[in-house]
């Protein structure tokens, strides 16, 4: 579903990526993990089409990123750190306007139902969003990417700011997606929500990536501890 | 893409309390204005009804008299007023309503409006032009200005865009959902102003032509001020420096320009002062035929060439009366005097105008305005016009009264007078002001300009707009 062949961005003498692989298979969630400045978020744009590589490929639902930016975005849908979403129209509407971005129409009965699946209370959706916590703007956010049925969700540090509980409830939602063959690529800080989510697990550092494990191979402890090794050779 | 855009952008139009108060109140302004309007155009007809056929009275029941001494007594020739000067004013409040027409002297018009007016007119009237022209346009910037930055400062934008939105299409959404609430209003603006014109029993010219035309005119100049404030929307990335470019525009636009222009125009092709027009007609007139002198060289000349031409010794022997045929060539002499020092003004307005034609370009406030006042016919052309027709009157009246007096009295016969019945045999002054074709024609320049402005604007919107 993702697949990111050798891809490098430089800007001038900076490099934010360097020559980056990594697959991202049907029903997988692979968490990115990563100091600020590690090419995370550079990675998802690339991924995006907001930004061209220097060299290499990337390819979402086998699709050619760079070549066909618009296409590709019939597949992906993206959850920013922070969802902002139009404060004077209704969760209902918001989702029906992004869905018609994506040339989707839905009914009123339909919209309800994309976001009762993505976990919002009734009682919220035909209120202004302008009131809504971070947790509900990304419940619609999910809402968003299940009217696309979107084959890939891109997030950039989604849980960044939620509560235990709504971060919780996220983690659920993003297992529900999983069930549902969406390949996920989760760019993220959180440690914990990460082993919890993930089916795979990268470390960037400098822009490369330089471990990726199966969630299976390593406990919580050695996550961690393989993290901050990582880390600290990094800050050296 | 683009429908889903406009009822978005409407909802979020409408439930945004500044816009709605902003939309209350220029429809409160626009209706007091028409209202205003509509009383003041009301008057003024009444007045020139009354006043033309007052005037007409005046002169078929004057009774027996001298038709030299019925010509220097003069009548009047009153400007009618448009019905689409409801809408826009233009120059009339300026140029006079009436013009005195009598023997031997071209008069400008007097009784002009603004010379009535107290110092507290310099603040200008609340017409349903100054709204169209000046407010309308900053209610577009305040409804547009945030428009697209918005969506930037939110990081609406990037949502979007994840979700394969097109720019331009994005845009012309938020294009539409701008311009159909000011085409509403602006329409129902002009309807009842339709309305009210056709029901009034004398409202002469007015065709709805006319006025679709005018507002079709509006709706350019707003199409083009949506596209200047989205293509400054689109380029910046705060809502901040966006609202003081576009306000910048709007004083550039609508007040710099115009002022540059007109002091540009002034500067090079000036009028001469009132004072010097009139010394160099009186100068002209001096070294011609004056038809009340009879010792001039001119009118020496003029009696050896009659009495040669027809071939009589003496003056009595004419078959008219002589005193009358020199009256009449005194006047078709002052005549070409008067043609040629106001056709020298009608070159320097031209010259003026050309000047306005060329900034019009850097302005399309310029090209609107010169279209609003033709189609409304209260711009200089139509002043010009109908002083050219007044003073076709004035001449065709002289001929007419000189004539009877030459050919129904004898030389020496000063005491003739035509009898009672006769002044009502001088045609009744009837201008007929440019038709609209030929309006558009005469003003193709501002059209041109205005449909570049448009094309340019919309093609810019397009390539700024194509990928947010």
């Amino acid at each position: 579903m993702i697949l990111i062949d050798n891809l490098t961005k430089t800007y001038g003498d900076l490099t934010a990526l360097d020559s980056l692989c990594l697959q991202v298979k049907e029903g997988e969630i692979y968490c990115l993990l990563g100091a600020n400045g590690a090419g995370k978020t550079t990675t998802i744009n690339l991924l995006l089409g907001f930004i061209k590589p220097t060299s290499g490929s990337a390819f979402i639902n086998d699709i050619n990123v760079v070549e066909q930016p618009k296409l590709t975005k019939n597949y992906l849908a993206y959850i920013p750190e922070n969802l902002m979403l139009y404060p004077s129209l209704t969760a209902v509407e918001n989702l029906d306007y992004f869905s018609g971005i994506a040339n989707k129409k839905f009914n009123k009965e339909e919209l309800e139902a994309f976001l009762t699946e993505a976990g919002l209370q009734t009682s919220a959706f035909h209120k202004s969003v302008s009131k809504y916590s971070k947790g509900m703007r990304q419940k619609v956010g999910i809402a968003i990417a299940l009217a696309k049925d979107a084959k890939v969700l891109l997030l950039d540090e989604p849980t960044s700011g939620l509560d235990p509980k709504a971060s919780n409830e996220f983690g659920q939602l993003l297992q529900k997606l999983r069930q549902k063959g969406v390949a996920t690529l989760m760019a993220t800080h959180d440690l914990f929500r990460a082993k919890e989510v993930a089916t795979t697990i990268g470390v960037m550092k400098d822009g490369q990536l330089k471990h990726q494990w199966s969630v299976d191979e390593l406990s919580l402890k050695e996550l961690e501890d393989s993290y901050l090794e990582t880390m600290s050779y990094n800050s050296l | 893409m683009v429908i889903d855009t406009f009822k978005k952008e409407t909802k979020e139009l409408w439930r945004d309390g500044r816009v709605r108060i902003a939309f209350i109140i220029v429809l409160l302004l626009t209706a007091i204005a028409t209202f205003i309007s509509t009383k003041h155009y009301q008057s003024i007809n009444e007045q020139y009804l009354e006043a033309n056929t007052t005037e007409r009275e005046i002169w078929d029941n004057q009774g027996e008299k001298n038709p030299h001494s019925a010509a220097h007594y003069g009548t009047y020739a009153f400007k009618p007023k448009y019905p689409l000067s409801l809408i826009d004013q233009g120059v009339d409040k300026y140029t006079g309503t009436s013009i005195f027409l009598e023997a031997h002297k071209r008069n400008e018009a007097q009784f002009v409006a603004a010379s009535d007016q107290t110092g507290l007119a310099r603040f200008g009237d609340l017409t349903p032009d100054f709204i169209l022209l000046f407010i309308i346009p900053l209610l577009l910037i305040l409804v547009a200005y945030n428009s697209i930055t918005k969506e930037k400062e939110r990081g609406t934008l990037t949502l979007l865009n994840s979700q394969g939105a097109i720019g331009w299409k994005i845009v012309l959404g938020k294009w539409l959902a701008i311009f159909l609430p000011i085409f509403i209003l602006a329409f129902l603006l002009f309807i009842l102003t339709g309305i009210l014109l056709s029901s009034l029993p004398d409202f002469g010219v007015f065709s709805w032509s006319s006025l679709f035309t005018l507002f079709g005119t509006y709706m350019v100049y707003y199409a083009i001020f949506i596209n200047l404030v989205l293509i400054i929307s689109a380029s910046v990335k705060k809502s901040g420096i966006s609202l003081v470019l576009s306000l910048s525009v709007w004083i550039l636009v609508c007040l710099v320009l115009p002022k540059v222009a007109s002091n540009l125009a002034e500067y090079k092709y000036p009028y001469p002062t009132r004072q010097e027009f009139s010394e160099n007609i009186a100068q002209d007139k001096k070294q011609g035929l004056d038809g009340h002198n009879p010792w001039s060289k001119a009118a020496k000349e003029l009696e050896e060439n009659t009495l040669k031409e027809y071939g009589v010794d003496s003056l009595s022997q004419l078959p008219f009366n002589y005193d009358a045929y020199r009256m009449q060539k005194g006047e078709e002499h002052e005549a070409e005097i008067y043609f040629k020092h106001y056709n020298y003004l009608k070159t320097q307005y031209g010259n003026q105008s050309s000047i306005y034609q060329k900034l019009a370009a850097i302005s399309p406030y310029l090209p609107t305005r010169f279209l609003s006042m033709a189609i409304a016919k209260t711009d200089y052309n139509t002043h010009w016009d109908f002083s050219d027709a007044a003073e076709n009157y004035r001449i065709e009246s002289q001929k007419f009264l000189n004539d009877h007096f030459a050919k129904e009295s004898k030389y020496g016969e000063w005491d003739f007078k035509a009898d009672a019945e006769f002044w009502k045999k001088l045609p009744k002054f009837n201008y007929e002001p440019p038709s609209l074709s030929e309006t558009i024609k005469t003003n193709t320049s501002s059209v041109v300009i205005m449909l570049i402005w448009l094309v340019g604007t919309f093609t810019l919107l397009f390539f700024t707009t194509k990928s947010l």
